[in-house]
């Protein structure tokens, strides 16, 4: 084993760097001037170093308000998903009931219908009924993701033993008791997981945010960084400042909660 | 090797519950209770728009006034759309890369983190996540300029390992493919990553250690212990990566726009391209409904084949 210790390592940390030069170049480039930006060779410490970038991008551009709309509506989503998930979750994991086989195989099915088949319809459905607001349209279809489902189900049937749940129900608690108080602390860190895996989802989404929101004024992060991307004089050093800055939430809360991602987002897949 | 398997309502309940309970059913709403709000949602924004979808795809339609019946002529015009073809071909190519490159190098990826010594493994595991965490946004500006012909990253270090850069990265049909497909393996390995270092940590080591006293060698190690072990994990990911990859927009989008002369545009471009850039409800709803056929067949057929649910019995 020790032979092959140093190639090994050799290809890991070519590929390391790999992976990590465009980020590494990108915020870099996010403290040069404008011109300095494509400079040859690349230059890894900015010099002149600048925070020009980051104060017109925050003043000349209404970032605060992309920001807030992005995080609100992430953060709404992801709450309401975990709760819907575990609820659902449960129901599949600790009860026998009629049609539970057609229902489990219908729900895991949902995850082979391609976005793009629901995406025309959803959207004149939303739009023809005044649902289309983004503060619903970018948030409710998206709260009961069949992964998530899934995701809750194996971790439940393996880490919540029946005899807790046969105790409480002897003790004479509800059902939604049940799962209030026993079921819902036990699962804290396939929450964290899920929370964190919906939370880049809806933070990072894309595509129907494009479709859906007209008005600048409700513009999310990606859509708004998209607009300084395609206007005609691409403003490379705005939009690289504020990738930056959009990307950091997302970055804090994975490096917070990177275990119980990893551990979570495997459960499905290694167990199951 | 716990042998539950995805989608296993049965397999999950014979492995949690002794077997004597399984004779006392309880009568009860409860389940049903606990998993209405996920079948609402399905129905609403899920169900209902498949449905009004099918419906769509059998008419013209410009988004305003009512929809006029046409019958399958939509999907004759797509049969004979050249664009429709290079978007499928397109999609076909994506695809591909996907299970041919992003997985393989993921697994090979995970081999090597896995390999039993190895320091701040922890560390390595992150570094590849991270693309992830990244939004496509920022990987297609972040990429677009990675490519840019004249001042990209990619043409320096052309240039200072070779001596020549200048390669129009975006700006030719097949390059642009590479390019793509370059920002898929960037974006998608690391994530891969993590399903099979899971999977591997989860081989029994006496596995290894009788092969090993067998005298099988690596590759024979790796064939005989480590794919059989990996199965699931294999399926889960083979599965995922097809799905993902049949639908991918915003790499294409943003980067090359479907261009040039469409070498990039994908079947969900080509939707939405159809719906919000012209208008034609109708004729994208089509091309949605053929997307929709050839997904759904093909997840199911990976399935069957990879064994996914068939533990569940």
């Amino acid at each position: 084993m020790t032979r092959a210790r140093l190639p090994l390592h050799v290809f890991l940390l070519l590929l390391f760097v790999g992976f990590l030069a465009p980020l590494v170049w990108a915020l870099s480039g996010s403290f040069k001037p404008r011109g300095e930006i494509f400079g040859y060779p690349p230059e890894l410490v900015p010099d002149p170093f600048t925070l020009d970038n980051y104060r017109s991008l925050l003043t000349e551009q209404p970032f605060g308000r992309w920001f807030l709309m992005s995080t609100v509506v992430a953060v709404v989503a992801t709450v309401v998903s975990v709760f819907v998930c575990a609820l659902a979750g449960y129901g599949f994991a600790k009860f026998r009931f009629a049609g539970k086989r057609l229902l489990f195989n219908v729900m895991f099915s949902s995850l082979s219908i391609p976005f793009a088949v629901i995406l025309v319809p959803l959207f004149v459905i939303l739009v023809k009924t005044g649902l289309g607001s983004p503060w619903f349209a970018l948030i409710v279809p998206w709260v009961a993701p069949a992964f998530g489902i899934f995701m809750m189900q194996q971790y439940i049937v393996q880490s919540i033993p029946d005899s807790v749940l046969e105790a409480a129900r002897i003790d004479g608690a509800s059902e939604f008791g049940i799962f209030r108080t026993i079921v819902l602390p036990l699962l804290r860190p396939a929450l964290g997981a899920l929370g964190v895996w919906q939370f880049l989802q809806s933070y990072n989404s894309f595509l129907w945010p494009l479709v859906l929101v007209s008005d600048s004024s409700q513009y999310t992060l990606p859509l708004g960084l998209q607009t300084l991307f395609v206007s005609e004089q691409r403003q490379y050093d705005l939009v690289l400042a504020g990738a930056v800055l959009a990307v950091l939430p997302a970055v804090a809360l994975f490096v917070l909660l990177r275990k119980q991602l990893l551990e979570g987002l495997s459960t499905g897949a290694v167990k199951g | 090797m716990t042998t539950t398997v995805v989608g296993p309502p049965g397999a999950a309940r014979a492995r949690s519950t002794p077997k004597g309970e399984e004779r006392r059913p309880r009568r009860t709403w409860a389940p049903y209770l606990f998993v209405s709000p996920f079948y609402l949602l399905y129905v609403l924004f899920m169900l209902i728009p498949v449905g009004v979808s099918l419906w769509l795809s059998l008419t013209e339609w410009v988004g305003l006034g009512t929809p006029r019946w046409v019958g399958l002529r939509n999907y004759r015009l797509l049969a004979t759309d050249i664009s429709f073809h290079r978007a499928l071909g397109n999609t076909a190519v994506f695809v591909l890369v996907a299970l041919c490159l992003v997985v393989p190098l993921a697994l090979l990826i995970a081999q090597a983190l896995n390999t039993r010594g190895l320091r701040v493994r922890d560390l390595w595991r992150t570094a590849y996540f991270v693309p992830i965490v990244v939004s496509p946004i920022l990987v297609a500006l972040v990429f677009g300029l990675v490519f840019d012909r004249q001042f990209g990253l990619a043409n320096a270090v052309l240039r200072a390992l070779f001596g020549s850069g200048g390669v129009d990265w975006l700006g030719d049909p097949d390059l642009a493919r590479v390019s793509i497909a370059l920002v898929m393996l960037w974006r998608w390995t690391g994530y891969l990553t993590v399903f099979f270092l899971a999977g591997l940590q989860n081989v029994p080591r006496e596995l290894y250690e009788a092969a090993a006293l067998d005298g099988a060698g690596r590759l024979r190690t790796f064939t005989t212990v480590t794919l059989p072990a990996l199965k699931p994990v294999t399926a889960f990911v083979v599965v995922t990566s097809f799905i993902g990859a049949a639908q991918i927009f915003e790499e294409p989008y943003l980067l090359t726009g479907g261009g040039p002369a469409e070498s990039t545009l994908s079947v969900t471009m080509f939707i939405y391209r159809a719906a919000f850039q012209r208008q034609q409800f109708g004729y994208a709803a089509a091309a949605a409904v053929v997307l929709f056929v050839l997904v759904f067949g093909l997840s199911r057929l990976f399935n069957r084949l990879l064994g996914i649910g068939r533990a569940a019995s």
